[in-house]
């Protein structure tokens, strides 16, 4: 029973993690038709970052402060320098992003070196509760925490501000909130930005949970928030939570009882949802 | 006669096809100007490209006298003229709510005194004020995007076959509507529904083959026989 | 066909071909002649890439499986059977099969789907077979791999020189006829708005599965001839590294021209092998990928229609200003 629970808890950080990663990644499809390839460059820029500063100032808060913002720079630059110049050419918008993904994880070598950085939690989030036999890890907790938080934020702006409904109307028909004169450019860098924000908060929060962070797991995990978006529904915020604590929950269970088909899991999941339901779970036929 | 909106000679492209070759149409400040013409003809791409939706390749588009060819939608919008496209493009999962709070710009006494005569105008709206708009009927849509274009403080109003789609019963509280609207603001209507056009119309421009072809008081277009069966079909 | 049907340009390409038959005698060294093996090799797999990208808008991001198929497969005849040439051609057949089949199968079930879902699908499922590979060890090694050893007549780095060249030449010539083809021609039309020759009464789905059939076929090839040039195999034949390596050269050549991946292939692996050579004299040089993908995304917003695209473009230009200027 304390293992399952231990499983279900280690799911729901993991999901947590690619939500984060996942739900810019979907608003900014739903928006723009873009499917950002970079985004798990943003991600280790973001994890990289943070624990610099981290590390530096011994304030975690200080870091993840720090990723938010390296976060928010790039995607400004991003959206700004890389995405702008090919809107609505899908093939070269794949092809771009694919290939500033490659030169962000390489820069990362460049500044922080080409090596593994060993990072662990602070004091207050280290080490466990007890509850009866159930080990409840702080740090974990943390994760699930702020992954709540975070949703609860943002479906709070989608649902309730003004810019949120220019979002949700974006997503659905982007001539006419133009035509209402509204200018989609600000929304669309504003959107890009905070996804970006988003996947370096994910990155930063993932570091101390893995413990070790290197360059390359930037594609690695934007494979899995791919298969979430793909799972969820393109531009779906909502699918996006449920499909990454779905596909956080499988990696768990699956890391324990079948290590060598956790990854193939996954795939096999997105090949089966594309194939026979490519709008996603969570979004009606278009 | 000082016109509201002026298009001279337009040219436009969509991708690879020429669309419109010259199109000119002159909308005097008051009441309704219809675009006439058969299925194809550009009547749409005309207030697409009005709108900034589409871009012109040569010719200018005035309004109030100023240059707006080219600008970005939003810019164009935001001078003064409303858009309610062909497919009405109301946001589906907003509610009725939700999609006229978008189209405010700020909210104000003007706003909020054409709000509360667009509801006066349209009661339904009110009923079904937190229901998603797309699961309004055709006709609420109709109205809910016509509202929505209304709001603010537009000078003028492009509409595009309002009366598609729906019931004979529907289009006469449409045809009202708009009757009622031209008290407030200059509409350019396109539609194919010819009763109506000639009951709401003051002026009219046949579109054909990407040029206005014709163009004169609604009253003595239906005397002209000719025209109406070269360009419209209708005789 | 006579003679006098051959237009200029295949004479060119002819006289090229046969230029660099004589490179062996002139470059003997075994490393030297080793990158222009390789070259020849990444060249056919990115006219297999070019024919996807280039000639029917489609991105793959996992066009390495089969690469790797007809990697394993020779891999595994050399090491199982014997190194004969008998089982070099087994070898080459099943590879082609099995790419066939593979492609065949991707495509029917990915091809309706739109791009980014096809780029994504594409990266999941050569994932997959990277996976397999890794956990299938009897029969792969594993992350490890292993070595084998290829037939006599292969065995040197001459005949190998001479094989790839060769098989560049008919594949490019081969190619070039399928694409000139009427086929080629609505794969193009395809590329330029699917909807629209759907419209026209052509079964879309039906013409890129048979594209993405004929690439397969030739990457499965290409990874033949790079296991005979490597006599090694692990599970790096399935990385996605791969693919995106062959993607570079296809957009720096130029999609869409069958010569463009060509060249492209010879910049990017002499870029590699330069640049990364040059890593003893300063570390940046190590982190050559930085160059590498920032040249890449110049080329995509600046050049999209790479070096061989520009140029012909250029030269369109000229001879439809002659032309003019004739006529006045």
């Amino acid at each position: 029973m304390d293992l399952i629970i231990t499983l279900i808890i280690n799911g729901l950080a993991t999901g947590m993690l690619i939500f984060l990663l996942a739900a810019g990644l979907t608003l900014i499809f739903g928006l723009m038709h873009v499917l950002n390839f970079a985004h798990g460059g943003l991600f280790i820029w973001g994890a990289f970052t943070g624990v610099w500063v981290y590390q530096l100032s011994g304030s975690l808060l200080l870091g993840i402060g720090a990723a938010i913002f390296t976060g928010l720079v790039l995607g400004l630059i991003t959206e700004r320098l890389i995405i702008r110049p090919v809107y609505g050419n899908t093939m070269q918008q794949i092809l771009i992003t694919l290939g500033l993904m490659l030169v962000l994880q390489e820069l990362i070598k460049v500044v922080y070196g080409p090596d593994q950085v060993a990072v662990a939690p602070p004091e207050y989030l280290d080490g466990s509760f007890l509850i009866g036999d159930i080990v409840l890890i702080k740090y974990r907790l943390f994760i699930i925490a702020v992954g709540l938080l975070v949703f609860i934020v943002i479906s709070f702006i989608l649902k309730r501000t003004k810019i949120g409904l220019v979002v949700r109307a974006g997503v659905m028909n982007k001539e006419m909130v133009q035509a209402l004169g509204i200018n989609i450019q600000v929304v669309f860098m504003l959107v890009f930005m905070a996804g970006a924000a988003l996947a370096a908060l994910s990155g930063i929060l993932h570091a101390l949970y893995s413990g070790v962070i290197y360059a390359e797991m930037g594609l690695e995990f934007s494979i899995l928030a791919f298969i979430v978006v793909v799972i969820g529904g393109m531009g779906s915020f909502k699918g996006s939570l449920f499909a990454a604590i779905l596909v956080g929950l499988a990696q768990a269970f699956m890391a324990y009882y079948v290590p060598f088909l956790s990854l193939a899991v996954n795939m096999l999941l997105m090949v089966i949802v594309l194939i026979f339901r490519p709008q996603g779970l969570f979004r009606g036929k278009e | 006669m000082d016109s509201l909106l002026k298009l001279q000679e337009v040219e436009a492209f969509i991708e690879k096809y020429h669309i419109l070759h010259e199109v000119s149409i002159s909308v005097p400040k008051g009441g309704v100007t219809v675009l006439l013409g058969r299925n194809g003809a550009g009547k749409t791409t005309t207030l697409r490209t009005i709108m900034g939706l589409n871009q012109v390749n040569k010719g200018s588009v005035t309004f109030k006298g100023e240059e707006i060819r080219n600008l970005p939608p939003h810019h164009i919008a935001g001078k003064g003229i409303g858009y309610v496209p062909e497919d009405q493009g109301i946001f589906g999962e907003l509610t009725v709510g939700e999609n006229i709070r978008v189209a405010m710009k700020k909210e104000n006494q003007e706003t909020t005194k054409r709000m509360e005569w667009v509801l006066e105008l349209f009661p339904d709206l009110k009923k079904f004020w937190k229901k998603p708009g797309g699961q309004l009927s055709g006709g609420q849509k109709q109205m809910l995007s016509i509202a929505r274009a209304y709001l603010n403080e537009n000078e003028l109003l492009l509409i595009d076959e309002p009366s598609k789609g729906l019931a004979p019963i529907v289009v006469e509280k449409v045809t009202e509507t708009i009757e009622q609207m031209k008290e407030e603001a200059t509409i350019l209507l396109v539609e194919q529904n010819f009763a109506m056009a000639n009951k709401v119309g003051d002026q009219f421009y046949i579109i054909d083959d990407g040029q206005t072809v014709h163009s004169g008081r609604m009253e003595e277009l239906q005397e002209d026989k000719a025209v109406m069966k070269k360009y419209l079909g209708i005789s | 066909m006579r003679l006098g049907n051959i237009d200029k340009t295949t004479w060119i390409y002819l006289g090229i071909a046969l230029a660099l038959f004589i490179v062996p005698f002139i470059l003997t060294g075994r490393s030297a002649q080793f990158i222009m093996i390789q070259i020849f090799i990444f060249a056919i797999f990115a006219m297999s890439y070019d024919l996807l990208l280039g000639y029917t808008g489609i991105i793959s991001f996992g066009h390495v499986m089969f690469f790797g198929i007809g990697a394993y497969s020779t891999a595994i005849f050399m090491d199982r059977l014997d190194a004969s040439i008998g089982a070099l051609v087994l070898a080459v057949a099943v590879a082609v099969i099995l790419a066939a089949i593979v492609s065949f199968i991707v495509g029917m079930l990915t091809l309706r789907l739109k791009s980014h879902f096809y780029a994504m699908l594409t990266l999941g499922l050569a994932g997959l077979f990277l996976v397999v590979a890794e956990k299938w060890r009897p029969l792969t090694g594993g992350f490890d791999g292993f070595t084998f050893r290829v037939p006599d007549l292969l065995s040197t780095s001459e005949s190998l020189y001479t094989l790839s060249l060769i098989s560049l030449i008919l594949i490019f010539f081969g190619l070039r006829r399928f694409t000139n083809s009427p086929f080629g021609k609505v794969l193009m039309t395809i590329r330029e708005n699917e909807e629209r020759t759907e419209s026209l009464g052509y079964n879309v789905l039906h013409y890129k599965v048979i594209a993405s059939v004929v690439s397969g076929v030739v990457a499965s090839f290409a990874g033949v001839l790079y296991m005979l040039s490597l006599r090694f195999v692990d599970t790096s034949v399935f990385a996605t590294d791969i693919t995106i390596d062959v993607l570079l050269m296809t957009i720096i050549g130029g999609v869409g021209t069958l010569v463009g991946p060509i060249l492209g292939a010879g910049l990017v692996e002499l870029a590699h092998h330069w640049l990364s050579g040059l890593s003893d004299v300063h570390w940046i040089f190590e982190r050559w990928i930085i160059l590498y993908g920032t040249v890449y995304i110049l080329v995509v917003i600046f050049f999209p229609l790479g070096i061989v695209g520009t140029i012909r473009k250029k030269m369109a230009k000229r001879t439809a200003v002659q032309a003019r200027s004739i006529k006045k």
